[in-house]
């Protein structure tokens, strides 16, 4: 009988679990500067990917710029949009 | 008709400073006010309240506006107010207000509301004492909603509105995940707005869900959210009705 126990029965080390790192990046997102709770970050296969508008091209690069440190040696794929800001060109009619 | 402009969720800070005022400047040619759905600022400061303010003084157009959750983050909602109330802005919090323009009175009721989520699918008045708060406080701000649109009846507009931040449906959410369904909105709201009764309904808040929805009573409902809209403002062009199709006669119709 085998008394050996892994160090972590669940699996990889807590710190290098993307699930929980994605989590810690959206708290972080949400709770630091940005104030940012529009964006969605989901795990694809090996990589990331970034989903949602956002307010500003500054706000965005503040985002990617935490996610990348955050996410340290994870590819990251971004599909960030900025919001537009025009007037509408038409107008919808409520009968 | 009236001409009703409306956004949420523009989240402006210092970096955003006039991006959207050449847009707003354009209102008095297409709307007879302008709704704001809340989260007007990204952490509810002064500071960036300063810049909301900046952005909407001024327009040629009432503009009536409710504060978010994030609005609230800096545990500021008074002071926000006050400086968006300073540049003539309606803020509503439980209250109604009615702004003459384009020659018609129109209602405005309006509250941030709360989550707790949609019928069958929601949270109860159970357990611990925080999940009870949870429900409560969601329920407080759809009864105040309920009353001002009653008031507003009462008051003979035109059309009455209901500007809330959080959903009264789950129509609108659609594209959001579902297990955040409950975060985003409260049937309470839908039901406060069935029971008074109400032209149209507005609301912010689900960055990623969709513009068109309906209460079970049939209440139009549109997500404003600037992200859903993908402008700066949408125009709703809302026929004028008979005063007594908005008020205690329509009650006593159904």
């Amino acid at each position: 009988m085998s008394t050996h126990r892994p160090e972590h029965p669940g699996g990889s080390e807590p710190a290098q679990n993307l699930d929980y790192r994605i989590a810690h990046l959206q708290d972080r997102l949400a709770s630091g500067e940005l104030g940012e709770l529009g964006v969605r970050v989901e795990a694809r296969g090996q990589t990331v990917l970034l989903t949602g508008t956002v307010p500003s091209a500054p706000c965005r690069e503040e985002i990617l710029r935490t996610v990348h440190e955050e996410l340290a040696g994870v590819a990251v794929h971004s599909d960030l949009v900025v919001t537009e800001t025009s007037s509408p060109d038409h107008a919808e009619e409520l009968a | 008709m009236i001409r009703i402009a409306a956004v949420g969720d523009i989240h402006m800070g210092p970096d955003s400073r006039g991006l959207l005022r050449p847009a707003f400047e354009t209102l008095p040619e297409c709307a007879d006010l302008l709704l704001l759905a809340g989260d007007l600022t990204r952490h509810g400061t002064p500071e960036e309240a300063r810049v909301v303010a900046q952005e909407v003084r001024d327009l040629g157009v009432p503009v009536v506006a409710v504060l978010g959750n994030h609005d609230h983050h800096d545990d500021k909602p008074d002071e926000v107010t006050a400086i968006l109330r300073d540049v003539g802005a309606h803020v509503l919090e439980g209250q109604g207000t009615v702004v003459e323009s384009g020659g018609s009175r129109i209602g405005v009721a309006g509250t941030k509301g709360f989550g707790g989520g949609f019928v069958g699918r929601c949270a109860g008045e159970f357990g611990e004492p925080v999940m009870k708060e949870f429900v409560r406080y969601s329920r407080r701000r759809a009864d105040a909603l309920r009353a001002a649109l009653e008031r507003l009846g009462e008051e003979g507009c035109d059309a009455r509105i209901a500007l809330t931040h959080y959903s009264p449906v789950p129509e609108t959410l659609a594209g959001e995940p579902l297990e955040i369904y409950p975060f985003l909105g409260s049937y309470l709201l839908a039901e406060a707005i069935d029971t008074a009764g109400a032209d149209l309904a507005v609301h912010g808040h689900a960055h990623a869900g969709s513009e068109h929805g309906m209460t079970s009573g049939g209440v139009r409902v549109r997500n404003v959210a600037q992200p859903v809209i993908g402008r700066a403002f949408h125009v709703y062009h809302l026929p004028v009705r008979d005063h007594a199709t908005t008020g205690a006669a329509a009650q006593a119709a159904r």
